[in-house]
């Protein structure tokens, strides 16, 4: 492979180059093979340090990419900022320079805002790694996505994704669905009229129920979490009608094994809500190698980006 | 001492056409005669104008000065040095200032307070309601007798459609100007910026154009209802565009303003989270920048109005979502206007003069300003060869937060002229 421009950024999918998308995706193979030996470390990174800085709570993401920077042998600080405490944007600039005082050679961020990573960024030296900010983005997540997707599909370019559920406040659906369509997987939507922009990428097809969907015949469902707190009622009626509209159960499940389709889901599951017990037990449910495909991604993210810490 | 303008070319809101001729302005700042070829004699200073434009000096209906209150935005003295700097002579302050002028006592406060520091004319206006909160009449007749130019809860739609008509009902014996700033808040939520395309994949919250849309078709029922003068504030839709138009066609004392930035720029322009874009209304879609340039043309919309709202750079560095919404607006909008539109010939300097000096100055009661013998001087002249790059030395706003920051306009406002 020819040597790709240093990039000191993962800041969202739009702006990465198939070959860096490749060039990620085949390092995080042989991390994930580290993972069946006793010895899971690596020293790429012994002497660097990662901080961890999650202004949104998530046990998942935030745990993975701590396990993540641990294999690759890097001193880790996990930062968490309750949102209660922070006057909301105000004081970001005063953050970063904060930030900036401690010479982390990596930033892991997490921020309600959209763009904040960004601004981060461009005021530090330290590489950025967007992990989730508001509706935006989620880089790492769609390259785990996608990992996982290409294991079960290695012929992968022109098969079909159709992704469940809130697709208006999902910032997974915008990441992976935009990495999806760079590498040439179809990508269809199905979830309320309401959560559907009229905005929304232009190359997602709209599906209105389950039938549509599984006559178009996708090789993979992904279901997204349902934030029961922020929509019910402002958005569909209950959680009761949006299980029965577009949650996954067993009659769905039938369709799904006559289709040989997977299952996937960003975590954590609302179990009853977008998914039952019974499709948790799916045989082709890929939701635990998404789990562990996060954490050789996020290596393999932590190993191709460059800091420019070192002139320090 | 007396100065002479020679050999420029003056433009008014009468015609396309420029015509040459030299201006002398006397001791007091009156014009002594306009005609071609004046002599200079001694103690008269010369200005030479070869190539050079002589303006009417522009009226701007919507800024806001943050004076008193939020001095560390801009003061009436920032303000007026940067509406000098622009061309512009004068100017109507809104009242959302700390605390919010809602009284004769307040007006006659912010009165003698621009009195002291402004050499030009900053008209205070007054809250609809008290503290600008939507819920009660503010004091209208203090105000009125204060002489307020307009009446406007500014930035702020008020919510329930029965106050606002008591407003109209209220105003039209004090023949009182009620400005409408048209939002729905219960459609524009948190949104930061236009809903559609760009606010999807930016991730960010959106402003569907109805949320103006319907608060426009709903202020002008009120209006034709209680037949009060209605201004609306800053347009942004093709579909505002429409509704204006319907309701002059049918008679409705409504007229309108538009902003610079909706006439230049659309979502489209957007630089990832540059907050210098976030501005309230949203910047829309191309084919609304395209039905708001048509709507100045065929005279439906009435005034361009720069809504200068100065925040510091350090404010405006939050993330996107956090950020104010406003930008600086006074020493660009000429400059703009002229690079975009009037150097490619899409329109004349008349209609510039006319949407932004005879017609504002129209809505608020005053007489067009000209360059005429016995007149006070009151114009700016300006170099269509020359260019102006707009740097935060440039500008003389506190607020160096504008999106045209870094650009270079082609022509320059070389000096602004008020007796």
């Amino acid at each position: 492979m020819s040597e790709l421009k240093p990039r000191k950024d993962l800041l969202d999918i739009e702006s990465l180059s198939l070959e860096e998308i490749e060039y990620v995706l085949e390092n995080a193979v042989p991390f994930k093979q580290l993972f069946q030996r006793s010895v899971k470390k690596v020293p790429t990174l012994r002497g660097k340090t990662v901080l961890n800085l999650f202004y949104e709570p998530s046990t998942r993401t935030s745990s993975s990419f701590e396990v993540a920077a641990n294999r690759m042998s890097a001193d880790v600080t996990n930062f968490t900022v309750s949102s209660s405490s922070v006057v909301k944007g105000e004081s970001l600039l005063d953050t970063i320079e904060t930030l900036q005082a401690m010479r982390s050679d990596y930033i892991v961020i997490r921020h309600q805002a959209a763009g904040v990573p960004g601004i981060v960024a461009q005021h530090t030296r330290a590489s950025v790694l967007n992990a989730g900010d508001g509706y935006h983005a989620h880089p790492t997540q769609a390259l785990l996505d996608a990992m996982t997707f290409r294991e079960v599909y290695p012929d992968y370019a022109g098969r079909k994704v159709v992704i469940v559920g809130d697709i208006l406040h999902s910032r997974v659906a915008r990441s992976t669905s935009t990495l999806f369509h760079k590498l040439g997987i179809e990508v269809g939507v199905l979830g309320p009229g309401s959560l559907i922009p009229e905005g929304r990428h232009e190359f997602m097809t709209r599906f209105r129920s389950w039938d549509e969907v599984f006559d178009w015949g996708p090789d993979a469902v992904y279901l997204l979490r349902v934030q029961m707190e922020r929509q019910e009622g402002q958005f569909f009626p209950s959680i009761a009608e949006y299980h029965k509209m577009y949650g996954m159960n067993g009659a769905r499940l039938v369709r799904m094994r006559e289709l040989g389709a997977y299952l996937m889901h960003p975590g954590p599951v609302n179990r009853g809500v977008e998914i039952t017990d019974e499709a948790m037990g799916y045989e082709k449910s890929l939701i635990s190698t998404q789990v562990e495909n996060g954490i050789a991604v996020r290596m393999a993210v932590l190993h191709w980006l460059k800091p420019e810490t070192q002139q320090d | 001492m007396a100065r002479l303008f020679q050999n420029g070319s003056i433009g008014s809101g009468d015609s396309p056409e420029l015509r040459k001729a030299d201006v002398l302005v006397g001791d007091d700042g009156s014009i002594e005669q306009v005609a071609e070829g004046i002599e200079a004699v001694a103690e008269v200073e010369v200005i030479d104008c070869s190539g050079c434009l002589l303006i009417p000096g522009m009226f701007d209906l919507h800024v806001h000065a943050r004076e008193p209150g939020a001095e560390h935005k801009e003061t009436l003295a920032s303000c007026a040095a940067a509406a000098l700097h622009g061309g512009v002579t004068g100017l109507v302050l809104m009242p959302d200032t700390a605390p919010p002028i809602d009284t004769g006592n307040l007006v006659k406060s912010l009165q003698d307070l621009v009195s002291e520091v402004s050499p030009i004319p900053m008209l205070a206006s007054g809250c609809l309601t008290k503290k600008r909160e939507g819920e009660e009449l503010a004091g209208f007749s203090g105000m009125a007798n204060r002489g307020v130019a307009m009446l406007t809860d500014s930035d702020r739609s008020i919510g329930c459609p029965d106050l606002l008509r008591r407003c109209m009902e209220y105003a039209r014996d004090f023949d009182l100007l009620v400005t409408s700033y048209c939002n729905t808040p219960a459609l524009t939520k948190a949104g930061a910026i236009n809903e559609g395309k760009v606010s999807y994949s930016l991730g960010l919250p959106g402003i569907p154009a109805i949320s103006q849309e319907i608060a426009i078709d709903r202020d002008i029922r009120v209006a034709q209802h209680t037949g009060a003068r209605l201004h609306v504030q800053q347009i942004s839709t093709a579909n505002a565009v429409q509704a204006i138009q319907c309701a002059k066609d049918s008679g409705t004392l409504v007229s309108c303003e538009v902003s610079p930035h909706h006439l230049l720029l659309s979502e489209q322009d957007i630089e990832g989270y540059d907050t210098s874009y976030k501005l309230d209304p949203p910047l829309r879609l191309p084919a609304d920048v395209e039905a708001l340039v048509r709507g100045l043309l065929d005279d439906t919309i009435d005034a361009i109005a720069s809504n200068h709202a100065p925040h510091t750079e350090f404010e405006k560095s939050s993330d996107f979502a956090s950020a104010p919404f406003g930008v600086s607006g006074l020493e660009t909008t000429v400059l703009a206007i002229h690079d975009s539109f009037i150097r490619n010939g899409t329109f004349g300097w008349d209609l510039l003069i006319r949407k932004y000096s005879d017609g504002p100055r129209s809505i608020v009661g005053l007489d067009p300003v000209a360059l005429r013998d016995g007149e006070s001087a009151n114009f700016f002249v300006f170099d269509p060869e020359a260019t102006t790059e707009i740097t935060r030395e440039y500008l003389q706003t506190k607020s160096p937060v504008t999106p045209f920051l870094g650009k270079t306009f082609a022509g320059a406002i070389r000096e602004t002229v008020v007796s």
